[in-house]
C-alpha cells in the first residue's frame, strides 16, 4: 500500500479524484482503452506495418522487394530520376531511386530494373541505412559467395544479377526498418534507327511474363508477377542528345518535354509535366535533316590500351523501285490475354495495314495465336480483294484472351513449302513479347536456314524487346516498337516499305591497316533507309574500314578511314555486349560449347565490366570510417542527388524527424521509449476505494432504513 | 435508478448506490488483477513456444491469435529472475512479456538491442540490479550470449541517448521510472549492458578478411 500512496502523492490528490468521477460515468472498460493508448503512444510514431502480402507485388520498373521469410512487401518509393546521353549511337542512362523501407523488420531487399534490349549496367552505388556501398564485377559463383558470408555475418552486401537478359536485379541484405535505400545504376545501350529516324526507349513498366507449363523447372526460372500496376511515384527525366547530325525534328510522343538547345552540348530535353508518373515508357525520337542525312558515322574509344570502333552506315538514298519483286508475307499476330486493351486494337490496326499494302502478285497468310492458334488459308493465298477482305475481317474479330504459346505459332509460321518463284517470305510477327522460352523461339528460328526473314514487332506498353531483337537478329529482320495507336500507320509504312524494297545484301565490313575484331560477324540485310552497324576491336594505328555489298544487283562499296572517328564513350561496352550477345546466340544454335562459351562470355564481362548471366555486380560496403555514432554525412553519399531531392528528407530519421524541433539535437540518435507502466495498481488501488466507498454508503442505508422503521 | 438528488432520501437509492459503487469496485479490482495475472499466465505460454521456437528454428507463436513471438529469453541469475522476451514494443506485446524495440538490433549484434517491460511486471526487477550484475540472453537461434551492466540511468522517454547503431554490442533493459509510482509519467529508468561473451558474436576470421571491404 505505502508504492500506492507515494504514487498518490507523484501524482496528486486532484487528478484521482477526477479519474475516479471519470470512472463512475464511463466504466471500468474505458479506462483499459485509455491504458493501451497510451502505451502504444510512442509506437504509433513508428511507420505503420505493410508486410501483409504473401504474393509478390506487381513489377513496375525499378521496385525495391522487400523479404522477410514467406512476406513479400514493396518498399515505399520516395523517387525516381533518368538521365540519358546520347552520343551518336550510344546512349547512356543513369537512374536513381530511393526507397524506404517501411516495414517493422530488418528485411532482405530485391531491386529490380527493366533494361532496354542490349543494355549493359556497368555502375552500381548504393546508400543502405547509413553505409555506402559500391558495385564492383565478379564472376557468379564468387560473387554469390561472397554475398551470402556477408549476409550470414551480419554485414551489408548486395548482389547484383542478370536472371534475364533485360531484367536488372540486385539483392540488398539487412535492410532496417525505416530505413532509406538510395540506388542508382547506370546502363549503356544503342539507339534504334529506323528509315532517318532513331529513337530510345525508357522501360518504365515491365510486361508480365507468361511462362509456358511444361517448361522444365530450373532451365528457365519463370517470373510469377501480376499485371504491372501504375506507379504514383513522382518522375524526373531528362536526356542529353548529340546525334551527331543536324536534327530536323526530336521529341517525345510519351511524354511532355522542354527542349533547350546547347549547341555544341547538343540538345537537353526535361520533363515538363510536374504530374508525370511513370505509368508508361518513356520514348524519344529524332531525324537528321535529311538531304544531309550522314553516309556514314565513325565512332571510337581507347579503354585498357585497346582501340575500339563502331561504324555506323547509311546506304545512299535512292529512288524506290517501282515495281518491287513480290513476295510471301505471313503475319502472325498474338491475341494472348497480355495484349487486352490498347495492344490488341495496336495490333489489329497493324495487321490491317500490312494487309492493305499487299500488291496483287504477293501471297500471304494470317495466324493467331494465345494458348491455341488458328491459320485462316491452308496455305498462303494470292492478295486478291476477295482474300484480303476475309483476312481484314478475320482480323478485326479477334480478341484478347489465354495464356501465350508463342512457339506453335512460330514453327507454324515457318513451316509449309518454300514460296513458289524464289520470292522471299517475311514474317511479320507481332506481339507484346510476354513470353519466356526465348532459347527455344531462337533455335526454331536457326533451325530455319535463313528460309524466312523474321521481322518482329514489338506492341503495348511495355513488350519483351530483348526476345524480339535476338529473334529478329537470328531471323535476319528487324524489330519494330509500336508505343501508341497513333503509331501504328507510320511505323508500319515503315516496316512495309522497307519489307518492300531490300537495298543491299550480302554485306561485309573489312577492316585495312588493323588488325580487327568485328562484331557482327555476317551483317544483315540492308533495307531503304536502314543503317548497318558494325563494332570492331582494332589493333594498330589508323586503318580503315571499307564495307561493300550488293545493291540493285551491284556491288557497292564505302570506306572510312579510322582516324576520322568521333570520340564516343561507351563504344567498347558496345562491341564487348555484342560479342557476349553473339556467343549466347551461337550456344543456343549448338555452334560452340556450353563450357568454352562461359569461358567467352565471362572473359568478356570481366574485362569490360559487364553484368551477364554469368557475371555479377559485388556491391561492396565502402562506407568511410567515421567516429562511433555519426551517422551518414550529405558527403558520403557516392553519388549526386538529382535535382530537387534533399538530403535530410531523404535520410531524415522517422524518429528524429518526428521530434519536436528544441529536442531535435537530443534525440537525433536516440530510440524513443516506449510507456511501460500498467498501471495496474492504481486500478487495484480505484477498485478497493470504489469498494470500501459502497460497503460504507450500505453500511450507513442500513442504519437509515432501520431508524425509520 | 438515477444519482439524481432525490435519491438520496429513499433507502432504495442508498441501496442501489452502494451496489453500484461495491459492483463497480469489484469490476475495478478484476480490471486490475487481470493484468498481473495474465501477465504471468502469458510467461508460462511463452515459455513453451520459445522451447517450440528453439527447437525448429522458426518463430513460434504462444496462442494462435497473438500478434508477436517469443525472440529470446533474458535472464538476471544474480535476482534468479528469467522472462521470455516479444517481437516489438507495442502496448499488446508488453501485457504478456518485454518487447524488443523495433529498429534496434538482436542481443550480441553490432549496436544496442533495446528491450522494454513494464515497470510493475516483467521489468519490476530492473530496480534491483546493480553495476556489474550479469544478464543473459538465449536468442531464438539458440544463442545464448552474456552482458556485463555497465551503466544505470534515468532519461526522459524521447531523450533516451541510445543509440541502436552505436559502435560495440550492447543491451539496454528499460522501464517506466520511477518505479514504484503508479502514474504514468515520461521519465525512464535504463540499464545498458556490455557483451562479454565476444566468442559467440564473432564472425569468423577467414570470412572477416574476405570482406574486409564490406
Amino acid at each position: 500500500m505505502t508504492r500506492f500512496w507515494c504514487g498518490l502523492k507523484a501524482a496528486g490528490r486532484g487528478a484521482l479524484i477526477a479519474t475516479l468521477a471519470g470512472l463512475l460515468c464511463v466504466g471500468p472498460a474505458s479506462l483499459v482503452q485509455a491504458q493501451s493508448r497510451a502505451q502504444t503512444q510512442s509506437q504509433a510514431r513508428a511507420p505503420g506495418p505493410a508486410a501483409t502480402v504473401a504474393e509478390p507485388p506487381p513489377a513496375v520498373a525499378g521496385a525495391l522487394r522487400l523479404v522477410k521469410g514467406e512476406v513479400v512487401t514493396e518498399a515505399v518509393r520516395l523517387g525516381v530520376d533518368v538521365q540519358v546521353e546520347i552520343a551518336g549511337p550510344v546512349v547512356r542512362t543513369t537512374v536513381t531511386q530511393a526507397f524506404r523501407n517501411t516495414t517493422r523488420d530488418w528485411v532482405e531487399a530485391t531491386y529490380s530494373y527493366p533494361l532496354p534490349e542490349d543494355a549493359a549496367v556497368d555502375s552500381l552505388k548504393m546508400v543502405v541505412g547509413d553505409r555506402v556501398i559500391i558495385g564492383e564485377i565478379k564472376e557468379k559463383e564468387e560473387a554469390r559467395i561472397l554475398y551470402e558470408q556477408a549476409k550470414s555475418s551480419g554485414a551489408r552486401a548486395g548482389l547484383v544479377e542478370q536472371d534475364r537478359p533485360n531484367m536488372f536485379t540486385n539483392k540488398v541484405a539487412n535492410v532496417g526498418p525505416g530505413e532509406t535505400v538510395l540506388v542508382q545504376i547506370q546502363y549503356q545501350g544503342v539507339a534504334r534507327q529506323t528509315g532517318n529516324q532513331w529513337s530510345i526507349r525508357v522501360p518504365f513498366t515491365l510486361t508480365p511474363r507468361y511462362t509456358p507449363p511444361d517448361i522444365a523447372e530450373g532451365l528457365i526460372r519463370p517470373v510469377a508477377f501480376k499485371p504491372a500496376g501504375p506507379s504514383n511515384t513522382p518522375i524526373g527525366l531528362s536526356v542529353r542528345l548529340k546525334a551527331g547530325f543536324p536534327l530536323a525534328s526530336a521529341g517525345s510522343r510519351s511524354y511532355r518535354m522542354k527542349v533547350v538547345d546547347e549547341g555544341d552540348q547538343g540538345r537537353l530535353f526535361t520533363l515538363d509535366d510536374p504530374k508525370a508518373i511513370g505509368d508508361h515508357d518513356f520514348e524519344l525520337t529524332w531525324t537528321a535533316t535529311p538531304d544531309r542525312a550522314p553516309q556514314a558515322g565513325l565512332f571510337t574509344e581507347t579503354v585498357k590500351g585497346s582501340r575500339y570502333v563502331l561504324a555506323l552506315v547509311t546506304p545512299p538514298a535512292g529512288p524506290p523501285p517501282k515495281t518491287p519483286p513480290p513476295r510471301e508475307v505471313v503475319f502472325v499476330v498474338d491475341n494472348s490475354g497480355s495484349m487486352r486493351g490498347q495492344s490488341m486494337e495496336q495490333a489489329k490496326e497493324s495487321v490491317v495495314y500490312g494487309l492493305t499494302q499487299l500488291k496483287p502478285g504477293d501471297s500471304f497468310n494470317v495466324i493467331r495465336f494465345d494458348d491455341t492458334l488458328e491459320t485462316l488459308f491452308p496455305a498462303a493465298v494470292s492478295a486478291d480483294r476477295r482474300n484480303v477482305g476475309k483476312a481484314v475481317l478475320f482480323v478485326r474479330g479477334l480478341e484478347a484472351s489465354g495464356g501465350t504459346e508463342m512457339l506453335p505459332a512460330l514453327l507454324q509460321a515457318l513451316s509449309g513449302p518454300a514460296p513458289r518463284d524464289g520470292r522471299v517470305r517475311q514474317v511479320v510477327f507481332l506481339t507484346d513479347g510476354a513470353v519466356s522460352d526465348e532459347q527455344r523461339m531462337m533455335a526454331a528460328i536457326g533451325d530455319d536456314q535463313g528460309r524466312s526473314r523474321i521481322f518482329m514487332v514489338g506492341i503495348g506498353s511495355a513488350p519483351n524487346s530483348y526476345l524480339m531483337t535476338q529473334m529478329a537478329a537470328v531471323g535476319r529482320g528487324s524489330f519494330t516498337y509500336i508505343a501508341s495507336t497513333s503509331e501504328v500507320t507510320s511505323r508500319m509504312r515503315g516496316l512495309f516499305d522497307k519489307l518492300g524494297s531490300p537495298v543491299a545484301t550480302n554485306l561485309t565490313a573489312r577492316f585495312e591497316g588493323v588488325q580487327a575484331d568485328v562484331t557482327p560477324a555476317q551483317l544483315p540485310d540492308l533495307y531503304r533507309g536502314e543503317p548497318v552497324m558494325v563494332a570492331a576491336k582494332v589493333k594498330g594505328r589508323g586503318g580503315r574500314v571499307v564495307l561493300s555489298g550488293r545493291v540493285d544487283g551491284k556491288p557497292w562499296t564505302r570506306t572510312l578511314a579510322l582516324s576520322t572517328a568521333i570520340k564516343g564513350p561507351g563504344v567498347s561496352k558496345v562491341w564487348a555486349r555484342r560479342r557476349i550477345g553473339e556467343v549466347q546466340t551461337d550456344r543456343v544454335l549448338g555452334k560452340i560449347e556450353g563450357d568454352a562459351a562461359d569461358k567467352l562470355v565471362v572473359a568478356l564481362a570481366m574485362r569490360h565490366s559487364l553484368v551477364t548471366d554469368l557475371t555479377s555486380l559485388v556491391a561492396v560496403d565502402k562506407t568511410p570510417v567515421r567516429p562511433a555514432g555519426e551517422g551518414l554525412r550529405e558527403e558520403d553519399i557516392p553519388l549526386p542527388l538529382p535535382a530537387g531531392w534533399k538530403f535530410e528528407e531523404l535520410f531524415a530519421k522517422p524518429a528524429a524527424a518526428m521530434a519536436k524541433p528544441g529536442e531535435a539535437s537530443e534525440t537525433e540518435q536516440s530510440v524513443d521509449l516506449p510507456q511501460t507502466a500498467t498501471n495496474y495498481p492504481l486500478t487495484l488501488l480505484a477498485g478497493l476505494m470504489l469498494l470500501l466507498l459502497g460497503l460504507a454508503l450500505g453500511w450507513r442505508g442500513r442504519g437509515r432504513g432501520r431508524g425509520r422503521a | 435508478m438515477t444519482w439524481a438528488a432525490p435519491a438520496w432520501r429513499g433507502v432504495s437509492g442508498w441501496r442501489a448506490a452502494a451496489v453500484a459503487l461495491v459492483l463497480g469496485g469489484l469490476a475495478l479490482l478484476t480490471a486490475g488483477l487481470w493484468i498481473p495475472a495474465k501477465a504471468v499466465l502469458a510467461q508460462l505460454l511463452l515459455e513453451r513456444a520459445f522451447a517450440a521456437s528453439l527447437a525448429s528454428g522458426r518463430p513460434v507463436k504462444a496462442w494462435p491469435w497473438a500478434d508477436t513471438w517469443p525472440v529470446a529469453r533474458i535472464e538476471a541469475p544474480r535476482l534468479k529472475q528469467r522472462v521470455i522476451a516479444l517481437e516489438g514494443g507495442s502496448g499488446e506485446a508488453m501485457a504478456f512479456g518485454p518487447g524488443h524495440l523495433l529498429r534496434t538490433p538482436t542481443p550480441g549484434e553490432r549496436g544496442t538491442a533495446v528491450f522494454a517491460a513494464h515497470r510493475d511486471t516483467h521489468f519490476a526487477f530492473l530496480g534491483a540490479l546493480k553495476l556489474g550484475d550479469e544478464i543473459r540472453v538465449v536468442g531464438r537461434d539458440g544463442r545464448r550470449t552474456r552482458f556485463e551492466v555497465t551503466s544505470l540511468r534515468v532519461v526522459r522517454w524521447n531523450a533516451s541517448g541510445i543509440d541502436p547503431r552505436s559502435g560495440g554490442r550492447q543491451i539496454a533493459l528499460t522501464t517506466c521510472w520511477p518505479i514504484g509510482a503508479v502514474t504514468p509519467g515520461p521519465m525512464r529508468y535504463v540499464v545498458t549492458g556490455r557483451l562479454i561473451d565476444a566468442a559467440t558474436a564473432r564472425a569468423p576470421t577467414g570470412l572477416r578478411s574476405r570482406i574486409a571491404g564490406l
